[in-house]
């Protein structure tokens, strides 16, 4: 056998283990320590050369500069609709199976027929609307522009289809979407060589296209008819977590994808007239930018409409509520496709549609639609809205009594109230609780601090996670904090009879400790919901929901919440409480306390009664504000638990709540009462002061839809309507049209009090606490008190601020005040943080660029937006912002054609697309316009073309222009070939910059490219200048040296006049003017040229034209075609068409027509040279052309020579003997010419020797010449002296 | 066929120019009708119709129909055009007038504008082009309306009843406006003014500032009051005098008053030492009204709010006054468009009366004349 040699091993020079082995080796030669290569060999990277420095610096910024974008806005609304993803592709490429298989993957659902959009939850904060989109280009046109993510389906057998660069062309014009290719059909391909040619192929095409890079996900293949689970999976996580660019147009316009339609016509109507204007609704998100009621929107396909009425519905898809899970459970997983019928509830202005679905759909749809509850349980109320309403009760805050309906008129309880007060020694916030009647100035200012107490506890509520985990099991979090916090409170307790003033921000410790109790609640009353669904509890719900309905309607909306909350929560409490103990306050201390400390806590209730009695300042407690929500929560399970003893049991629970004062409560508690009153009254007075001036100026609401109608509106315009009479207001409607605002009642500018109203409006009044300069200077003195000064050694000692001072106080009063502690640590740490913000801002300062600085304005501006309305409910909202993108909103549109409801095909997307101001105007249009490289034809100008804008398809009759370098705008008869033209049209008005496409026809299906050409809208006019070259050809008719008479060109002597002055020239370029008209033939004129004219010249004058663009512009309504014919819309059609479809042949000029070239023989002249010059010429240029010899006369002839033998051969002898001696001659003539050469050759020698023996003589004797000067030079620099010697 | 926007109606000359302006912006026709209807002298006034050859010279494609009697006008707008323009104005009411709604419109023109308008400057009805100047384009620039070519100047002075002013106003054109936020009007931390008199005594302007400085220097030392005399043919052609005041704070806000003297031939004549003295009040009354716009340029700043971007704008107004009220309603029906108003009760600080905050988003307002290059 033969031993082959095996392969050596080769060591690696890469990859992770070759580096650790080169670090191991390194270190081992005590060389690896220094990993920075800089640090190691500066001098490497000492700068060489600063011109290079300074150009690599240069274009390290420019590529920086270059990743900029322009920083815009971010407006993307907190909870945004749901994405649209079109999945397109060409007819049997699997684009329904991708979709089905979508939502099943999404939902566990399975769809059998999909039509329309269908809108899924996707995830936490995600959902999508997918739509199929065929390959009828109107449709294609349409989703392109409200696609946030197209899918485009590629049969991998086939290869690319047209429809897919269609599309792929059609997005880049209007927008560009996130484009995924998803290959299909990979389960074609025989041999893995093939398939992944062919994927490599497809996907590098692809990239071309889209950009570089672009996703393409390949579907490998079928199983029993669906893809494969896992890819369809990852396909899935893909869409979810895709990110996306807004796009200009769709953020800046409001639209909505309609996903539901009916007909709200008057059968009556309809009955009596079948083709009467029909008045439809639509439904669907919105989405884009705010949508306002009564502006214009354009359905493409149908037309523009006036929206006549807009309202937003419940989310019938909407998004799980709380996010702490990482994924969603099987309820949260909905889907809603009303076209396909599928989706459960169906909301109406005045009206719930419940699909059932069946006789066994029922629980399945209770378990999918959380919504189902509130029909539930309104299906199963016994009682009316009457006796709920008198039993109901309200509580406004978590720890206030609740009160009934009996209890609003004997509300006035005197009891201590707090106010705050700013004491001025330290700068604190004190609370004072003050009595009843005083309250009336402090009101203002608790209200606020209730509201931001509320906000408060929503942040937590909402921000802190582990807090409500932590207070889901309540017994056990309860001791775990006390164990954390224990020691302190009792302390604290212990020393409750002291007076001592604590710091405020322990109040907000309270609120955090109350909201986890509610938090906990709230989860608890959750879990018990889902659980037990007992008719009791849901008719508890329904009572706590009819409370809020009915109760009094100056509540704020948050406190209402709160007051369904604590409602709820006390319900769900009540088997918890019950079942631990016998009085409400062991529940409470369960809560919070262990056994021993309640005991201590009753007694401290006491204590605080007689604390009450003293007015003290004093802290609120966390734990009595509880033990009375405790007692609370008591007394209200103790009534819900049975609802036919309600009336008696209510009674005794006033007796308890009653109690409950008398014994519990403290000032803070009673502060806490008194709240709830305060901010109804505070909330009166704000209703009575701000929606007064809001009605005085836009009336009520409906009012102002009278107002909108303008036309009703007969006599006044709606001036004053409201509040004046009609005579005040004809005075009013003709009067004075003047800005200014006139000082009716002037004040006394001499009175002191006068002049002091305004006092602080100048810079020399009072200024703003967190402004003043006295008080900032004394923070900073605060803050860079203490300091010593190195140089000197002086230790300059601060001034000992009020809190310092005010700390020793506390200190002498007791060893250990915690808080005081935790007040120095919390100085401590605002001064550090203080310092560190200086020290970010001074060090940053080089950093912030212009960028920065914009990009910074941007998210606040943004921050702001999101901010600014997001405490008011959503009915007020909407008036002032608009509908806002996200909202599920129903749109009333009437006049709309009947052939839109009669053949409404859900297949077809319908789009509303909101216009902005003016856009539903129409004008000249004009825009940058290039027909497309695989368009094969070249347009004409005012040939119809379907246009895509904005929103709209239709057909119009551009022309098209070039710009010549003076601004002329000369009209084309086509377009070029491969250059941009100008294009103007006479249609609807659309912003500057918003992309367009044209094609020549939207009907049937054309063999090639269908895009004819595309560009960009660059001006809106209400005219236009296009103009056409016109040629004025006229005839000399009498010439003169450089003056002729023209005839021809005029027809009368006032146009001349009008022309005077203009230049005119003749065919062969000589340029002259036009002078003066002539009197005898009509129209003719003097013109003078730079040259003679000839008779046959032909003058023309060059002149512009206007020319004007048809006023044609037809939607395309291909929306409005019956069912399966929707495609096949045609609109006007080019004469070409006419005289095809006609058999009309163009007639064409005679001169146009083409003849066989027959080529003339060209006959020349001959050259005639005159006499005179011939006889001039020398002899070399003269013709040679000598007169032919005439004929010889006979008698001239010489007679021919006969020789001799003999003679003949004397002369061949003779011959010869010639022959030879030239010969001869001729051999020594070369003899003498060389030897002459070699002599010449010797000769040169001679002399070429002889010059340079002449050479070196002279050499030599120049050198002794020279020696001998620079001995007499030398010798006279040396002076006479030396020369003597 | 795009439905043209239905129309507007309305009825009276009151707020002639709110209309027409907001029609032009907007796009949508308007029809006003009764005009004067039972007035003895019924009809569109010579000031009213030179406003509305005004409009048309600054648009291109505009329809405007007037019934024979003048009562009723329809005006359909078309797209504000800009460039050089002259316009010789009605005397009836100042140069002001007509300023007001070119200040609305200037910023959104094909071309920058740059109008040369003859008139009257200073009357006692409409604020004047002095006031204009210190208030309103400061105003202006804070929605990013600058520039260099951005000037209002003042070439002649005209008074009453001759006329004979003339003044050059230049504005840039805009395609986006900024949001604002101007909710604190900071402190006034000087006051300055002007006292102009032509075809009188050069020293009635300096009686005039001494009466108001005798008022003014209670409250605050930082106080300059130009004198400003104009001679010949930059005098007009009417005797008069006035005096106008301008108090601007640490953050940019410009609050102002002004007054003029009676002309010729109106009633008594009026002491420049009174003059100077109500003049001066006047200003501590706007100061007590307050607020970042100052009550003649409120409407002007809801406006520019409205037409902003998709943004929250925000700002802080004293009272509102009359003509704003009817404004903002006007801004409703043409814009769809609410503002949030809350009142802000003035605490126990000193400063003036009541203030009005309002609030709106901008309905993302683009120039669509401005050509794309």
């Amino acid at each position: 056998m033969e031993t082959k040699d095996p392969k050596k091993h080769r060591k690696k020079n890469s990859g992770p283990k070759a580096e650790k082995k080169k670090k191991r080796h390194l270190q081992a030669l005590q060389l690896g320590d220094e990993e920075d290569a800089r640090k190691r060999n500066p001098k490497a990277f000492a700068v060489q050369s600063a011109v290079r420095m300074a150009r690599s610096f240069h274009r390290t910024q420019d590529l920086k500069t270059k990743k900029h974008h322009i920083p815009v806005v971010d407006r993307t609304p907190v909870e945004p609709p749901p994405i649209v993803v079109v999945v397109m592709g060409p007819p049997k490429v699997g684009k329904s199976t991708l979709i089905q298989c979508l939502i099943r993957n999404f939902t566990r659902q399975k769809l059998t027929e999909i039509r329309g959009p269908v809108t899924i939850v996707s995830g936490k904060k995600r959902r999508l609307t997918i739509i199929e989109c065929g390959c009828d280009i109107n449709m294609m046109i349409d989703l392109a522009k409200v696609a946030d993510l197209a899918l485009m389906l590629i049969d991998a057998s086939f290869g690319f289809e047209m429809e897919t660069f269609e599309f792929l062309n059609i997005c880049q014009v209007h927008g560009f979407p996130k484009i995924m290719g998803v290959l299909t059909h990979l389960d074609s391909f025989k041999y893995n060589k093939q398939l992944k040619k062919t994927k490599k192929r497809l996907k590098h095409r692809f990239w071309t296209e889209v950009y570089p890079g672009a996703k393409l996900f390949y579907l490998s293949g079928m199983v029993h008819g669906e893809y494969q689970n896992q890819e369809i999976h990852n396909l899935g996580r893909f869409i979810t977590v895709m990110k996306f660019r807004p796009l200009t147009w769709q953020t800046s316009h409001p639209y909505i994808l309609a996903d539901r339609m009916e007909d709200l016509t008057n059968p009556e109507d309809i009955r009596t007239n079948i083709k009467c204007d029909r008045k439809v609704s639509l439904y669907g998100y919105l989405r884009g930018g705010h949508l306002k009621n009564k502006s214009q929107i354009h359905i493409p396909g149908v037309g523009d409409f006036v929206v006549s009425d807009v309202s937003f519905l419940p989310d019938p898809c909407a998004l799980p509520e709380q996010q702490k899970k990482r994924c969603l459970n099987e309820k949260e997983k909905l889907v809603y496709a009303p076209f396909s019928g599928v989706g459960g509830v169906l909301y109406d202005k005045d009206a719930v549609y419940v699909d059932l679905g069946g006789s066994h759909g029922f629980q399945e749809s209770e378990e999918v639609r959380p919504t189902h509850e509130l029909v539930q349980s309104l299906i199963s109320t016994h009682s009316t809205i009457d006796a709920k309403m008198a039993s109901s009760r309200v509580t406004l805050f978590s720890d206030s009594k609740p009160l009934g309906s009996e209890d609003i008129d004997n509300q006035g309880l005197w009891m201590p109230k707090e106010e705050k007060q700013v004491d001025l020694k330290t700068g604190r916030v004190r609370r004072k609780a003050i009595f009843g009647d005083e309250e009336d100035e402090s009101g203002d200012s608790d209200d606020e601090d209730n509201k931001e107490m509320s906000e408060g506890d929503r942040l937590e509520n909402s921000s802190s996670d582990d807090e409500t985990e932590e207070g889901e099991d309540a017994e056990m979090t309860g001791k775990q904090y006390m164990s954390g916090k224990g020691i302190k409170r009792q302390k604290l307790e212990m020393e409750e009879d002291i007076e001592v003033d604590l710091p405020a921000f322990a109040d907000s410790d309270d609120d955090l400790e109350r909201s986890s109790v509610e938090e906990a609640t709230e989860e608890d009353d959750e879990s018990i919901e889902e659980e037990d669904s007992t008719a009791e509890e849901e008719r508890d719900i329904l009572e706590s929901k009819a409370v809020r309905e009915g109760g009094k309607p100056g509540l704020l909306q948050t406190n209402d919440l709160s007051d369904s909350l604590n409602l709820e929560k006390s319900l769900t409490m009540k088997k918890a409480t019950l079942t631990t103990s016998d009085s409400g306050h062991c529940t409470a201390e369960e809560a919070f306390a262990s056994e021993d400390e309640s005991e201590e806590n009753s007694s401290l209730s006491t204590e605080e009664e007689d604390s009450e009695n003293e007015e003290v300042i004093r802290k609120k407690f966390p734990k009595p504000s509880q033990v009375v929500s405790s007692q609370k929560l008591v007394s209200e399970s103790l009534i819900d638990e049975t609802s036919d003893i309600e009336d008696l049991l209510r009674e005794e629970e006033d007796y308890k709540e009653e109690n409950n004062y008398s014994t519990e409560t403290s000032g803070a508690l009673k502060w806490k009462e008194d709240l709830s009153r305060k901010a109804a009254e505070a909330f009166l007075r704000q209703q009575q002061t701000t929606p007064n001036l809001r009605k005085l100026i836009y009336g009520t609401v409906t009012e102002d839809n009278e107002e909108e109608d303008g036309d009703t509106k007969e006599e006044l315009g709606g001036l004053f309507r409201v509040s004046q009479s009609a005579s005040e207001c004809k005075h009013k409607a003709d009067s004075l049209d003047c800005s200014r605002f006139h000082v009716e009642v002037p004040h006394d500018w001499d009175l002191e009090e006068v002049m002091n109203s305004i006092r602080d409006c100048f810079v020399t009044g009072k200024w703003e606490e967190d402004k003043d300069a006295a008080k900032i200077l004394a923070e900073d003195e605060e803050l860079y008190g203490d300091f010593e000064d190195l140089e000197t050694g002086d230790v300059h000692k601060g001034k000992s601020g009020p809190d310092t001072q005010v700390e020793d106080v506390e200190e002498e009063v007791k060893e250990i005040d915690p808080n005081a502690e935790e007040s120095a640590k919390k100085k401590h740490l605002d001064k550090k943080r203080k310092l560190k913000e200086m020290f970010d801002a001074e060090y940053d300062e080089g950093e912030n660029t212009y960028f920065d600085d914009l990009k910074g304005e941007m998210q606040k501006q943004a921050q702001l937006n999101r901010a600014e309305f997001e405490d008011q409910d959503d009915e007020a909202r909407v008036q002032y912002e608009g509908f806002r993108p996200g909202m599920y909103v129903r749109i009333e549109i009437e006049n709309v054609p009947c052939e839109f409801v009669l053949n409404f095909d859900p297949h077809y997307p319908v789009i509303l697309g909101g216009l902005g101001n003016s856009e539903g105007n129409v004008g000249y249009v004009q825009m940058r316009l290039k027909k497309h490289r695989w368009y094969k034809k070249i347009l004409k100008s005012r040939d119809p073309v379907i246009f895509s804008v904005g929103w709209r398809r239709f057909q119009t009759i551009p022309l098209y222009y070039i710009e010549d370098h003076n601004g002329r705008q000369r009209l084309l008869k086509y377009t070029p070939q491969h250059m941009h033209c100008g294009a103007t049209f006479w249609g609807p008005i659309t912003p500057q910059g918003t992309g367009f496409l044209a094609i020549q026809s939207v009907s049937g299906i054309m063999a090639d490219f269908r895009i004819a050409a595309t560009g960009v809208v660059l001006d809106l006019d209400k005219s236009i200048k296009i103009v056409k070259k016109l040629k004025l050809t006229g005839f000399p008719y009498k010439i003169f040296k450089n003056t002729s008479f023209i005839k021809g060109m005029f027809n009368s002597a006032l146009e001349v006049a009008k022309f005077e002055g203009a230049v005119i020239r003749t065919v062969s370029g000589i340029r002259g003017q036009i002078k003066k008209a002539l009197r005898a033939p009509e129209g003719a004129f003097r013109a003078t040229f730079e040259d003679k004219l000839l008779m046959s010249d032909i003058v023309f004058m060059r002149t512009w034209y206007p020319v004007s663009v048809p006023a044609f512009y037809n939607p395309v309504t291909s929306l409005l075609k019956p069912a399966g014919e929707k495609d096949t819309w045609s609109g006007m059609r080019t004469t070409g068409q006419l005289r095809l479809s006609h058999g009309i042949k163009l007639k064409a000029s005679k001169d146009s027509l083409y003849k066989p070239v027959v080529r003339q023989k060209k006959h020349f002249n001959s050259l005639h040279i005159p006499k005179a010059l011939q006889k001039a010429l020398p002899f070399k240029s003269k013709p040679k052309t000598q007169a032919k010899a005439g004929k010889i006369p006979k008698d001239r002839l010489r007679p021919a020579v006969i020789r001799e033998p003999h003679e003949r051969k004397i002369l061949a002898l003779l011959d010869a003997l010639s022959t030879v001696h030239s010969e001869k001659m001729k051999k020594a003539k070369e003899q003498r010419h060389l030897h002459n050469k070699e002599h010449f050759k010797v000769k040169q020698k001679e002399e070429e020797e002889k010059l340079k023996r002449q050479k070196d003589l002279r050499k030599k004797l120049y050198r002794i010449q020279g020696q001998k000067e620079r001995r007499n030079q030398k010798s006279s620099l040396k002076g006479p002296g030396e020369q003597l010697k | 066929m795009a439905t043209q926007a239905h129309s507007l109606s309305y009825a009276g000359c009151n707020f002639l120019r709110q209309r027409l302006v907001l029609s032009t912006l907007s796009g949508r026709p308007v029809k006003i009708r009764k005009i004067r209807a039972r007035d003895d002298n019924p009809g569109l006034r010579d000031f009213e119709a030179s406003f509305i050859r005004l409009l048309d010279k600054i648009t291109n494609g505009s329809r405007i129909e007037i019934n024979q009697t003048g009562t009723t006008l329809y005006y359909q707008p078309g797209l504000l055009y800009g460039g050089s323009v002259e316009h010789d104005c009605s005397i009836l009411r100042s140069i002001g007038y007509y300023l007001e709604s070119l200040l609305c419109l200037a910023p959104f023109m094909k071309h920058p504008l740059r109008i040369v308008l003859r008139g009257v400057t200073n009357d006692q009805v409409d604020p004047s082009v002095d006031v204009l100047k210190a208030t309103a384009l400061p105003l202006l620039k804070q929605f990013g309306i600058d520039g260099e070519s951005f000037e209002l100047k003042i070439v002649r002075r005209g008074m009453l009843p001759g006329g004979g002013g003339e003044v050059l106003f230049s504005c840039p054109v805009r395609k986006v406006l900024k949001p604002i936020q101007l909710t604190d009007p900071g402190k006034i931390r000087r006051i300055r003014g002007m006292a102009y008199s032509v075809r009188v005594s050069p020293q009635m302007a300096n009686r005039i500032v001494d009466s108001a400085r005798s008022i003014l220097n209670k409250f605050i030392p930082d106080i300059y009051i130009y004198t400003d005399h104009m001679k010949g043919v930059n005098a007009g052609r009417s005797p008069g005098f006035g005096l106008w005041l301008v108090a601007e704070t640490t953050n940019g806000t410009f609050l102002s008053a002004e007054l003029v003297s009676n002309h010729q031939g109106q009633g008594a004549a009026v002491l420049p030492e009174d003059l100077g003295r109500n003049c001066a009040k006047l200003l501590l009354e706007e100061i007590h009204r307050g607020g970042c716009v100052d009550s003649t340029n409120q409407s002007l700043a809801l406006l520019l709010m409205t037409l902003g971007q998709q943004d929250v704008s925000k700002v802080l107004l004293g009272p509102l006054s009359p003509y704003t009220i009817e404004f903002l309603r006007h801004l409703k029906s043409f814009f769809q468009i609410m503002f949030k108003i809350e009142t802000k009760p003035c605490g126990e600080e000193l400063k003036g009366g009541d203030k009005v905050l309002m609030t709106c988003v901008g309905i993302g307002f683009s120039n669509l004349s401005k050509t794309l290059k």
